[in-house]
């Protein structure tokens, strides 16, 4: 389990981010995906065409979008990624707006990302997202996230 | 579904847009929901497009997409909180009911 892992996700943060809008936001959480290699460049403006696509269906719950798109836009490895905002942005969602927490992921293929998922919404369950927003810096961020790896 | 199906699974589709994080998410959450109202069901989360061509009990999905899939299953619930499964639970067991789905304990 804490052996180095080829195939085990990559985990990446960014805390106390400035975004002018939902655009720079969605960039600002690909980032760290992007900077780790994890991602090709062009995977953050494909997460930003399926907001412009398909509407802002991904603001899940109050405050927090899940940023992703194809495995095909570029997924080199699984991962996962959170970015905190300084000060929320509106995605234009009737319910959910407005958003300070980003969780962005990639998958190389239509079934990897699975089963981090299903811990991701465990963990989102459990209280996840407000330990993201509490985090002070990039390294309690990305801890909190190796929680979710860790229990895969 | 019709009554006499009882012993038959519920179909349940949860779907977003690109068919692998939002509704995934809501899968789950749905799964949880459905397990606690007893209910027997095979949920499978899709993308908006795969999902116009394809039936189902129920079809979960957000708001904005619930109008588009309005074909695809006699019960759409309109999520807005994906989290929110103890709010999923009660649309579900709502739905469930008027349809004659869910009968009284």
């Amino acid at each position: 389990m804490s052996e180095p892992d080829d195939d085990a996700p990559v985990v990446a943060a960014a805390t106390g981010v400035n975004a002018a809008d939902w655009r720079a936001a969605v960039r600002a959480a690909c980032q760290p995906l992007v900077d780790a290699g994890a991602v090709e460049p062009r995977y953050t403006d494909r997460c930003v065409d399926m907001v412009e696509e398909h509407g802002p269906y991904m603001v899940l719950t109050p405050g927090l979008a899940l940023a992703h798109a194809r495995p095909t836009d570029g997924v080199r490895r699984l991962c996962l990624a959170a970015t905190t905002l300084t000060e929320p942005v509106m995605f234009g969602h009737p319910d959910n707006d407005p958003v300070d927490l980003l969780i962005a992921f990639g998958s190389p293929d239509d079934s990897s990302h699975i089963g981090l998922l299903q811990k991701l919404a465990e963990h989102l369950l459990a209280g996840l997202a407000d330990t993201l927003r509490d985090a002070p810096d990039r390294a309690r961020a990305i801890r909190a996230l190796e929680t979710v790896v860790a229990d895969l | 579904m019709n009554q006499n199906d009882s012993n038959r699974q519920l179909q349940v589709l949860t779907v977003c847009g690109v068919g692998m994080g939002s509704s995934l998410i809501l899968r789950m959450n749905a799964e949880k929901a459905l397990s606690t109202l007893g209910v027997s069901a095979k949920v499978e989360h899709t993308d908006m497009s795969s999902a116009r061509s394809m039936r189902a009990d129920v079809v979960i999905a957000q708001g904005m997409h619930a109008d588009d899939l309005a074909g695809v299953a006699p019960v759409v619930l309109s999520i807005s909180n994906f989290m929110d499964v103890d709010g999923l639970r009660r649309q579900l067991d709502e739905a469930l009911r008027a349809q004659g789905w869910l009968g009284d304990e």
